[in-house]
């Protein structure tokens, strides 16, 4: 089976993560992985990344769910870390052969990965908190582009109904045979069930949106929703902002 | 009566040249249930995307309530004609139920209170109240053919146009959907148009049936269209069951002349018949009762011998 890509799986749990206003939380959370990712000091990025990890435990997101996310991420920022560790120019720390190691490369190196993992992390109670509708409706809310909302939104709904069909389509090949393998006759066959989808999925669209039309589709379809944002979700949302502006004061004056 | 949709001579072709529809002329009158039964491909899904504006026939004119579909704003036409289409998941595409039965009311223009009101309605018509937050994509093929079914009620449509809606469901979904389909018909007078080639669903759903096939082949009561053996062969039609069993029955030697199409159908008749020869039904065997069920298993058989 394929998995559906279900980042808000754990959006029906309770805490301070899964109270905290939409539009306040995803406002608060930009700012805070903007500001994550600009901070040039590693001891910083350090903090960071700890305050990051704070917050996913306060949003009571198993932690393994977040790991099967993050070991994509990790193996792509791992190669980066080493790429740069031995090509940065700088101190020479060792050597293999003709490639060394230098210690501004294994800093910069560090930097970016932790950077990158709080950025990450960060991502899981901002976004896994609420489900996928409401931050859809945030977005919304907060005056991003409507355009934008809908690709989110058609894509949010059709991704699972893709999915379906090309385990259809899968299952079809599979019980007829098909084993993968790396023959040309194996990728042709493959390329041949992507045509099939990609049809599938033009026909499915013209089918959608004349259903669209014929319930009054004109272009910017609304949403009914009811936020209510409290005292509290201000303060939190004020705390994690001023956290994040003073990660980058703290660096600038050098007081660690 | 007034007549809720007027076609004449509609004919369309496809861009690609396949001609769907060839000059359809046909009338349901307001608060009638019709069907319109044919093959695969026989052009049924195409003739209804005509009648709220969304294809335009290349020659021919489509009238809802006097109105053209054509000149006439299509928002006018939509407010009139809901249409629920085949593929439940075609026609969910908002994230949630309740955005989604809000989606028509809210482009209709409704102030909020309302949109609010109309969901409630129809959720509750649809027996689907807790189901408002769920995503389409966790519902079972029955409950979202039952949303779909209610993103077009909220709208308040007084023509109610129905894709296959008894297609791929399971026997109790089915019968729901019947009966709610019935109900809105009988409590609210929504006419009700049905594409359909599940025949067994048709005496349930229709008072006049329509035969297409590019072009109108027949028209009359269901009885009459299912009465007709070439036309039924012509076509590749079905029968309902409960019609082929009473022409069974006859070769054993019932006695009836108008053959029951629905269960509800052969309970009513079997009461009378019963009633009128004194308390019981006689059947036997004559002479000829072999011959006839070979006849009539036959004549049910043009779907394998034809091809
Ligand atoms: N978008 C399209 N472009 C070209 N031809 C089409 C298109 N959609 C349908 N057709 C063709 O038009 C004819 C009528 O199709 P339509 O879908 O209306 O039939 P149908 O009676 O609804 O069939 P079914 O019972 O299978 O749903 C078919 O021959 C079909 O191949
Ligand atoms: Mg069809």
């Amino acid at each position: 089976m394929i998995e559906y890509p279900e980042i808000d799986r754990y959006a029906s749990l309770d805490s301070p993560m899964h109270r905290f206003d939409p539009r306040a939380k995803i406002i608060a959370f930009i700012f805070l992985i903007f500001s994550v990712v600009l901070i040039p000091d590693l001891k910083i990025a350090f903090i960071g990344l700890f305050f990051a990890i704070f917050l996913l435990i306060l949003s009571r997101i198993p932690i393994f769910f977040v790991l099967s996310y993050m070991k994509w991420v990790a193996m792509f920022v791992l190669s980066f870390f080493i790429i740069l560790a031995f090509t940065f120019p700088g101190e020479e720390l060792a050597k293999f052969y003709f490639l060394s190691v230098t210690a501004e490369g294994l800093y910069t190196g560090s930097l970016i990965t932790i950077r990158a993992f709080s950025a990450i992390i960060l991502i899981f109670p901002m976004i896994g908190t609420m489900r996928f509708d409401t931050t859809i409706k945030a977005l919304d809310r907060l005056k991003v582009p409507n355009s934008l909302v809908q690709i989110l939104m058609f894509t949010y709904r059709y991704i699972f109904v893709f999915v379906d069909e090309f385990q259809r389509i899968w299952t079809a090949m599979e019980s007829r045979g098909f084993k993968l393998r790396t023959t040309l006759y194996a990728l042709r066959t493959i390329g041949n069930a992507m045509g099939m989808l990609f049809v599938r999925s033009y026909e499915r669209a013209e089918r959608v949106y004349q259903a669209m039309r014929s319930r009054g589709y004109t272009g910017n379809p609304k949403t009914l929703v009811e936020f209510e944002i409290r005292m509290k979700d201000y303060l939190l949302a004020v705390s994690i902002i001023g956290f994040a502006i003073s990660l980058h004061v703290v660096s600038f004056v050098g007081v660690v | 009566m007034r007549d809720a949709i007027t076609v004449r001579n509609l004919s369309y072709t496809y861009p690609d040249g396949t001609k769907a529809l060839e000059e359809i002329s046909l009338e349901v009158h307001e608060g009638e249930r019709v069907a319109i039964i044919g093959p695969n491909g026989a052009g049924k899904t195409t003739f209804l995307l005509h009648l709220n504006g969304i294809l335009h026939g290349t020659d021919g004119q489509v009238e809802v309530f006097g109105k053209s579909a054509d000149k006439e704003k299509r928002e006018d036409i939509i407010k009139d004609v809901g249409i629920v289409f085949q593929d439940p998941d075609d026609q969910l595409f908002m994230p949630t139920i309740f955005d989604d039965l809000a989606f028509g009311p809210i482009n209709l223009g409704l102030p909020e209170e309302e949109v609010r009101e109309r969901v409630e309605k129809a959720l509750l018509t649809l027996g689907l109240s807790d189901y408002e937050n769920r995503c389409p994509h966790h519902l079972s093929y029955g409950e979202k053919k039952k949303a779909a079914l209610a993103a077009v009620m909220s709208m308040e449509p007084k023509i109610l146009v129905l894709d296959e809606p008894t297609a791929n469901l399971d026997p109790r979904s089915r019968a729901e959907l019947i009966e709610i389909i019935k109900g809105l018909n009988e409590r609210e007078g929504i006419t009700i148009v049905t594409a359909t080639h599940d025949v067994n669903a048709v005496p349930e759903l229709a008072d006049r049936v329509y035969v297409l096939n590019k072009r109108i082949t027949a028209e009359g009561t269901a009885q009459k269209i299912f009465s007709d053996v070439e036309l039924l062969k012509e076509t590749d039609l079905e029968v309902p069951e409960v019609f082929k069993l009473f022409e069974v029955l006859q070769c054993f030697g019932y006695n009836c002349e108008e053959l029951p199409l629905s269960i509800d159908d052969a309970i009513e008749h079997l009461t009378r018949t019963v009633e009128n020869e004194g308390g019981h039904i006689h059947l036997h065997i004559h002479k000829h009762t072999h011959d006839e069920v070979k006849k009539l298993k036959s004549k049910y058989e043009h779907h394998k011998t034809n091809k």
